[in-house]
């Protein structure tokens, strides 16, 4: 259990690719911090620096006091769990998971007994004996986690260890690590591309992109106020709507935002709750609208007239709960730099948009409806930078 | 799958079983010569079947010796039994550690080296001595070397790697028929400078071996096992590096994770997951070593291994001795087929594919 704090990590592979560029983050003791980004933006690269299977080129790594740039992995007092499990295919998983134990000369006794407490927390006291070839998945996997927690070291590094499972097992090993991880306090660094993971284990998520940290938050700090486009449609599924848009001042005095054909009026609490927009009138700028601040006119129809847009519905997805529609608005999108989000629907279009109905909504495919848009819920980004305007 | 039909699988099975005949005809044919009378041998058209079956060949090979002596054979069955159970337990994985393995090594070794001394009368098993020492050794440095260079290879992509690759390739290609006058002109150099220098006659108290008064490399065990390493390097450092190329490096990584040095990752969770490998490299290293005839011929004028022995011995093919060649090579190649079905299981694991995958 200890503070960990990267400084200004920066890693350049001998072949001159860049993959980390000035990472700097604290976790603090007993900290869940997940990391996550699309694949190949330098996750794992950032572990296996802090891991020391990685030279760090520059920066600088502490675990509580101690500096760990030039500590060998093995005396890291760190612990790490592999995507791949990377068990040891001709040790049973009682010697699998005594092994940390055996290098560290635990006597005999001690070790098996560890070695039971730590299978009994994961429910494999049944597998001891077996290797690991003759386990499920879920299982190899808890084998690793065995082989983590069996020492307690300062520090846990995970590595999408649960992107080999199916989507049921996934659920419930998250929660398992999440409950195992607070039960023990050991502070942990875990990886993962899906969001979802991200969001729903992290007691922090940082979100990551080309080797660059984009922002950390707590995760619903992260989904309510992302601090760029990446973030905004990262972080959230289905994700944000973005287009290109222009804020312009209405005869009213009041102030409308004009997206591709619609307009839509922006209530006077938004203007004045940002301050800062009041420099982007009659300038373009990126607005974001989240699927769930979208709605069926018919199923609210309180809903002020001039909030509203008018589209076709193109492929409505039923889920139970809820209900996904898709279509398209006359507005160009904005590309949010994830390559893994192209195109859920493989459509190229502009202006696609995905909206979160409620159930009761009516509509069908090939239906022109209004929309309701919940105007003071909207993001705005800077266009150029693609910075949130907030302030 | 393609469906087999029941002509397909039958020229399937014709075809194995022409093969196998063929593989096998030879031997078979060395077998009967050895329990035939010199008469059906010598025979104008062959006899195949129906001849008078003998010993005589055996028994002069075994028995007529210059010195007649049942302890030799005893002592013969109870050396080859005893390295068979020393492979076995390797091969069993009973887990010794390495103080056990050695000292189990140097006791046979040092009963062996001790052998001639004792059984000094009988040259067959000088030869045979010569062969286990030869063996032994070049099946031990070749496949140190192996492991070390293979492993080495397989996870430094750097380009001066593949240089060594293709190069040993390149060696490999060679016939090795190539190497034998430079290896033995390489060695008489070092034997005239031992000589004129005079260091060949130092007294050096740890290599002082009874018998040998001189140091020298040409017509010494030395220079039989330094040939063959050479000669069966690119073969092992190519096995072995494919092998560990099947091990992901995350394993080693994760012992090191687990506070493992790179040495103990490797001894302690890479060596254990290539045994079907190190088995299968190891018998091939070891069939080459049993089986040479060139290099001992050429490199060791007298310090022959048995193969040369019973060439030089019998005369070769003179139909006066053929039968007791015959013999000869039928009873040499008895431990090989002992061992090879002991390990045969890891030998069909070691070149399986994925035989080192959990
Ligand atoms: N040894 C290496 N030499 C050069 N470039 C590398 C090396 N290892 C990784 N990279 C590059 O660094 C980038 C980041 O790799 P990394 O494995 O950290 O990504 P990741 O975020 O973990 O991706 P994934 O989600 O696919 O696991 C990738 O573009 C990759 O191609
Ligand atoms: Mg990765």
């Amino acid at each position: 259990m200890s503070t960990v704090t990267l400084d200004k990590l920066t890693k350049v592979y001998p072949n001159g690719f860049q993959a980390i560029t000035d990472l700097s983050l604290t976790l603090s003791e007993g900290e869940f911090l997940v990391l996550v980004g699309p694949s190949g933006c330098g996750k794992s690269t950032a572990l296996r620096m802090i891991a020391g299977l990685e030279d760090i080129s520059s920066g600088d790594l502490y675990v509580g006091e101690r500096r760990l740039n030039d500590v060998p992995p093995k005396d890291r007092d760190i612990a790490m769990v592999f995507q791949s499990y990377a068990l040891y295919p001709q040790m049973t998983v009682a010697e699998n998971i005594g092994f940390p134990l055996k290098l560290r000369k635990v006597a005999k006794k001690d070790r098996s007994q560890q070695v039971q407490q730590a299978a009994q927390i994961l429910e494999l006291t049944e597998q001891l004996e077996s290797k690991p070839s003759m386990l499920s998945g879920g299982q190899r996997q808890r084998v690793a986690m065995g082989r983590a927690i069996v020492r307690k070291p300062a520090l846990f590094l995970m590595d999408e260890p649960l992107s080999n499972l199916d989507a049921k097992l996934r659920v419930q090993m998250r929660a398992d690590i999440a409950a195992i991880q607070s039960d023990l306090g050991v502070t942990t660094f875990y990886v993962t591309h899906d969001q979802v993971e991200a969001m729903t284990m992290g007691e922090r998520v940082a979100v990551i992109k080309d080797g660059v940290l984009q922002q950390v938050a707590p995760p619903e700090e992260l989904y309510a106020h992302p601090d760029n486009v990446f973030v905004a449609a990262f972080i959230g599924s289905p994700s944000m709507n973005l287009y290109e848009a222009r804020l312009s001042a209405a005869d009213d005095g009041g102030h409308l935002l004009q997206l591709g054909d619609h307009r839509l009026a922006v209530s006077p609490s938004l203007m004045n709750n940002r301050p800062a927009l009041a420099r982007y009138v009659d300038q373009p700028l990126v607005v974001g609208i989240r699927p769930e601040d979208l709605e069926d006119a018919a199923v609210a129809p309180d809903h002020p007239a001039d909030q509203r847009i008018s589209a076709k519905i193109e492929v409505r997805e039923a889920l139970g709960a809820e209900t996904l529609m898709h279509f398209s608005i006359a507005a160009p999108t904005v590309d949010s730099g994830d390559p893994d989000a192209l195109d859920e629907l493989g459509e190229e279009d502009t202006g696609r948009c995905t909206a979160r109905f409620s159930a009761a909504t009516r509509a069908r495919v090939g239906d022109q409806i209004e929309i309701n848009v919940d105007t003071d819920h909207l993001h705005f980004f800077d266009p150029a930078t693609h910075e949130a305007i907030r302030s | 799958m393609r469906k087999t039909t029941p002509l397909s699988r039958f020229g399937l099975h014709a075809t194995l079983v022409a093969l196998v005949v063929w593989s096998v005809l030879p031997f078979v044919w060395t077998f009967q010569t050895s329990i035939k009378f010199t008469r059906d041998v010598a025979a104008k058209k062959p006899v195949l079947w129906g001849y008078e079956t003998t010993a005589n060949a055996y028994k002069a090979f075994w028995l007529d010796a210059d010195d007649i002596n049942m302890w030799s054979v005893l002592v013969y069955i109870l050396a080859v039994a005893a390295i068979c159970f020393v492979l076995g337990q390797i091969g069993r994985r009973v887990r010794h550690g390495w103080p056990w393995f050695l000292g189990v090594a140097g006791v046979i070794f040092a009963a062996l080296w001790r052998f001639p001394k004792i059984w000094e009368a009988n040259d067959e098993y000088d030869f045979l001595i010569n062969s286990i020492v030869v063996t032994v050794l070049t099946m031990l440095i070749s496949l140190s070397i192996g492991l070390l260079a293979g492993y080495g290879l397989a996870r430094y992509t750097g380009i001066s790697g593949a240089v060594i690759l293709i190069i040993a390739l390149g060696f490999r290609a060679l016939p090795r028929t190539a190497f034998v006058l430079p290896y033995f002109f390489g060695a008489k150099e070092i034997d005239d400078w031992l000589t004129r220098t005079g260091v060949g006659s130092w007294n050096f108290p740890l290599i002082d071996f009874p018998g040998i008064d001189t140091l020298q490399i040409l017509d010494t065990r030395l220079a039989i096992v330094l040939a063959l390493v050479a000669v069966n390097q690119p073969f092992t450092i190519w096995m072995f590096r494919s092998f560990f190329m099947e091990v992901p490096k995350e394993i080693e990584e994760a012992a090191m994770m687990d506070g493992a040095t790179r040495l103990q990752a490797f001894r302690k969770v890479i060596i254990p997951m290539m045994w079907p490998a190190i088995i299968a490299t190891g018998l091939f290293t070891m069939l080459l070593a049993y089986n040479e005839y060139l290099f001992v011929r050429v490199l060791a004028p007298t310090e022959w291994t048995l193969p040369v022995a019973i060439v030089s011995l019998t005369g070769g093919e003179s139909s006066r001795t053929i039968t007791e060649a015959a013999a000869a090579s039928v009873s040499i190649t008895l431990p090989i087929v002992v061992v090879i079905i002991l390990f045969q299981k890891h030998l069909v694991k070691g070149l399986g594919a994925g035989a080192v995958k959990g």
